[in-house]
């Protein structure tokens, strides 16, 4: 049997650079990986998605070329070479990730692991072999999660999740998106930037809920207005039938139909098939696996980071700083807490970042605040750009003027949000990040401006009303 | 004209009050029906609301002093309408600096530089100053920092505090200097804080020297100051200042003996289930303060109290009941307990429990209790010891009650067992009567005869 201080659990990004942290640090480690490296992240979410919007964007782009003074003839494109392109992507970096994890000693097991006891993994070999058993005196639980498809989706091919849609390689003439949430409005844009008719279907009263109110309202505007997309929210689609052709279901009165429908409704943790009865863990009604802040679950020397935890937001980038944090922790025996302040970032048209507090939250915590906002519509970079709808918006407590929250939506916004999350997460107030030199001409200047706006010493937007 | 704002007279034993609170300062305007002030008594604090209206044109008596009641403390009139003349009120003589709340922390540390200064340098030997017996030990003053402006404006643009610095100059007043070496011992240059830590200490007026920072390297973030301001002391409300004193004059003063007996509850259950299945519930306390009125009848000197010179038999039974708060103990009183029936005695204590628990007891029911009952059976304890209050003789702690094994006639049963434990003056009653008079309490509460008769 071999002998490792740490076993890993799935190879995403929550799973190998914790791995790879962990070796670094002098311990013996291996990796479990039953499908492949770089888990939902590289092989079928954040990375070939954002592959395909960039060739999309660029195309709405040519298309809107006249604007900036250009003449294209006409722009066209080529799905099937824009997944090909997603695949070469794709492929590189998950080689790239196996060339790390040899580089740094890790160990892979190419299988499903389960737990024989706390400190024994049995991975599973192919062919109903006898598993492999690594023992081991910690593991990190890194599965991540998965999409639900709901069992009243009729399953034929007019019917996909996320990861079938990246596998097609003709674009859908039209096209139904169950659900209004990150992956589905990132689709959603996507297909109508390339031409395709888009409805999104939404059950609650808004799309993306869990945004600060205007960020979302600009968002829709942009999506309805410009993308032509129709967004239908407060309703479920019911009787969803596919058939050869298409796919349609009722919105309340209305008959809906497209060549596809993509499920977009949610994810849910994976964590069937771990066995984690047998290292004296249960996983909650959902199926995630419940960590304290140091992401620890309740026994001994099994922790778990990520997708598959209670309360995950499902962002890599999180999973990532879980997955190095509980590495550094197993190896130092130090004991940090996990970072908690992670920026999230939609890949939307326009683009969305937000980090911390939003106005409703704060009001749900019972925290004063005032808030600060600046429009790209005043902002010399936006205008040179010709990218000028979008603003920032500052939250910061209105007793002390720590910044609590940021958030941001137009061009760049993904980019834009990274600065203030440094902020936030140094505790700058609004007069430090103020007096803060920032660039000229850039789009980064609208945090400054923002800033000042809540102390009504910006310069390039009107005064702001006094009031009675 | 001015109407006279006077000092109420609440309740028959009550002699003198003062204030702890003004609601309102000189200038305000009053409406009839808004609260004034908040008094306190020896026992509690009451809101007092204004009969008249029209603005509180001056106020006499300030927070803090004790004076007789129905004296003039201030008067409501119009605003510049002459003020008649009142003698000024006289202090009520004990009591005045007794209880006074020593600044925590820093003012006491202050007091602790300059007192010895202010006296002449060494301390006295013991017994060199004589003070009356009675007068309490004199509290440190109210200690003056002295500190130069220009230091004063620099410990706070550094988030210092100045009551931690110790001053050189003359009177040990705080120059430039100090703050600076203060600064330098304390490695203020190496410190390392969040902006918005900093401003959130600044506001609590706390000194960034003295925290924990727990960021990275050692940096103080906005949860160290949080913290920080969390560990502050606070000023306990007058409630528990007064609880306080009470307990501790008790305690320190009285011989403390205890007593623990167990009482076999399952009849008196079964009986209580069956009166109450009749359409007649009573609680548990019910059958627990009839117990200890009718014993308290037999032994009288579980009824008495000493000031250490005599003892003395109270006569009829005032019974205090301990009823629990959120804001601490009060103790409402049943008097001439022997008088009531059962059914009068049921009603007497949930009528002073639902007073208790709204707020609405006047000082008057809240004194001159003989014997105390503080039942602890909701809280699901074994036992507890309960601390005499002060001028009474003895006072019983009742806990829950619990199903466990006991030998009954020889066999093993399981029964419904309550522990009492009596705590008693040791001064007056010896053990072996603390014995007797648990064990006659018990003996009532397990005699099914005695509560057929009573019910």
């Amino acid at each position: 049997m071999e002998k490792f201080d740490v076993v890993v659990i799935g190879g995403g990004p929550g799973g190998y650079p914790a791995a790879i942290r962990t070796a670094q640090r002098g311990a013996s480690v291996a990796l479990v990986e039953k499908e492949s490296l770089g888990g939902t992240c590289l092989n079928c979410g954040c990375i070939p998605t954002k592959t395909l919007i960039a060739s999309a964007d660029l195309f709405w782009r040519i298309g809107h070329a006249a604007d900036l003074g250009l003449a294209v003839e006409k722009a066209a494109f080529n799905y099937a070479a824009m997944a090909e392109r997603k695949n070469s992507v794709v492929s590189k970096l998950r080689s790239g990730a196996q060339q790390l994890l040899k580089w740094h000693g890790v160990k892979v097991f190419a299988g499903a692991a389960s737990f024989a006891t706390r400190n024994r993994i049995a991975v599973a070999a192919p062919g109903g072999a006898e598993p492999v058993v690594l023992e081991t005196t910690d593991t990190i639980v890194a599965t991540g999660s998965d999409g639900v498809m709901p069992g009243f989706l009729p399953k034929r091919s007019r019917v996909v999740g996320s990861r079938e849609f990246l596998d097609l390689t003709q674009l859908p003439a039209s096209l139904i998106v169950l659900g209004g949430g990150v992956i589905g409005c990132e689709f959603a844009c996507l297909a109508a930037q390339l031409g395709a008719k888009v409805t999104v279907v939404e059950l609650l009263k808004d799309i993306l809920i869990m945004l600060d109110t205007e960020v979302r309202r600009e968002l829709r505007r942009h999506m309805e207005k410009t993308l032509g997309i129709r967004v239908l929210t407060g309703k479920p689609l019911e009787k969803i039938e596919a058939g050869e052709g298409g796919v349609g279901g009722m919105f309340g009165e209305e008959k809906l139909e497209a060549e596809l429908l993509l499920c977009a409704i949610g994810r849910k943790p994976v964590s069937n098939g771990l066995k984690l009865e047998n290292a004296g863990l249960q996983a909650t009604e959902k199926g995630a696996i419940e960590v304290d802040e140091y992401g620890r679950t309740k026994v001994a020397g099994v922790y778990a980071v990520g997708d598959c935890t209670a309360g995950s937001t499902h962002l890599a980038h999180a999973a990532t700083a879980q997955g190095t944090g509980v590495a550094d922790n197993i190896v130092s025996n130090a004991r940090r807490k996990l970072e908690t302040l992670a920026p999230a970032c939609i890949f939307t048209s326009p683009e969305i970042g937000s980090v911390g507090l939003t106005e409703q939250k704060a009001q749900e915590q019972g925290v004063a605040i005032e808030k600060g906002k600046f429009m790209f519509g005043g902002l010399g970079k936006a205008m040179a750009a010709g990218e000028t709808s979008g603003f920032v918006k500052w939250i910061a407590r209105a007793d002390t003027g720590q910044l609590v929250g940021a958030h941001a939506v137009g061009a760049h916004a993904t980019e834009l949000i990274a600065e203030a999350t440094v902020a936030i997460r140094a505790e700058l107030t609004v007069e430090e990040f103020g007096r803060t030199i920032h660039c000229h001409p850039t789009f980064s200047e609208s945090w400054m401006e923002a800033a000042h706006a809540m102390r009504g010493t910006r310069a390039h937007q009107p005064p702001a009303r006094r009031k009675a | 004209m001015a109407q006279a704002v006077v000092m109420p007279k609440l309740g028959q034993t009550v002699e003198e009050s003062s204030i702890v609170k003004w609601h309102k300062k000189e200038g305000d305007s009053v409406k009839k029906g808004e609260i004034l002030f908040e008094i306190e008594t020896d026992k509690a604090v009451l809101e007092i609301e204004s009969f008249f209206e029209g603005a509180l044109i001056k106020v006499i008596v300030g927070e803090g002093m004790p004076v007789p009641v129905l004296s003039t403390v201030g008067f409501i009139g119009m605003p510049g309408e002459p003020i008649p003349a009142v003698p000024a009120p006289a202090a009520a003589p004990e009591l005045v600096s007794d209880f006074r709340f020593q600044v925590p922390g820093g003012g006491a540390r202050k007091a602790e530089t300059q007192v010895p200064k202010a006296e002449g340098g060494e301390p006295k030997p013991a017994g060199a100053t004589r003070r009356p017996a009675t007068a309490p030990p004199a509290p440190a003053a109210p200690a003056r920092l002295f500190i130069s402006p220009r230091a004063k404006a620099l410990a706070k643009e550094r988030i210092v505090d100045s009551a931690n610095i110790i001053g050189s100059g003359p009177n040990g007043r705080i120059t430039v200097r100090d703050v600076e070496a203060y600064c330098e011992a304390g490695r203020y240059a190496a410190l390392r804080i969040t902006p918005a830590a900093k401003e959130l200490a600044a506001r609590e007026d706390l000194d960034i020297l003295k925290m924990n920072g727990t960021g990275e390297s050692g940096r103080i973030g906005v949860e160290d100051v949080k913290r920080a301001v969390a560990m502050k002391p606070r000023k306990m409300s007058k409630r528990r200042q007064i609880i306080a004193r009470r307990l501790t004059e008790s305690f320190t003063t009285t011989p403390h003996f205890y007593v623990t007996v167990s009482v076999d509850m399952t009849d008196l259950m079964a009986f209580r289930k069956q009166l109450k299945d009749a359409g007649q519930a009573y609680t548990v306390t019910d059958f627990i303060l009839k117990a200890v009125i009718l014993s308290l009848q037999e032994h009288r000197t579980v009824n008495s109290t000493t000031d250490g010179v005599t003892i003395r038999w109270h006569g009829p039974v005032q019974l205090g009941m301990a009823v629990a708060l959120d804001e601490g103990l009060v103790v409402p009183v049943i008097r001439n307990a022997e008088d009531l029936t059962l059914d009068e005695l049921r009603e007497t204590a949930r009528t002073l429990a639902e007073k208790a628990r709204a707020g609405t007891l006047l000082p008057d029911e809240m004194m001159g209790s003989t014997f105390t009952v503080s039942n602890m059976g909701m809280m699901d304890v074994e036992n507890f010891l309960a601390i005499i209050n002060p001028g009474e003789g003895a006072i019983l702690a009742v806990s829950s009650t619990k199903d466990q094994v006991a030998a009954v006639n020889g066999e093993v049963k399981v029964r419904a067992m309550m522990k009492m434990t009596l705590s008693v003056d040791h001064r007056i009653v010896d053990g072996s009567l603390a014995a007797v008079f648990a064990n006659t309490v018990g003996k009532k509460l397990e005699d099914m005869a005695l509560w057929k008769s009573l019910t």
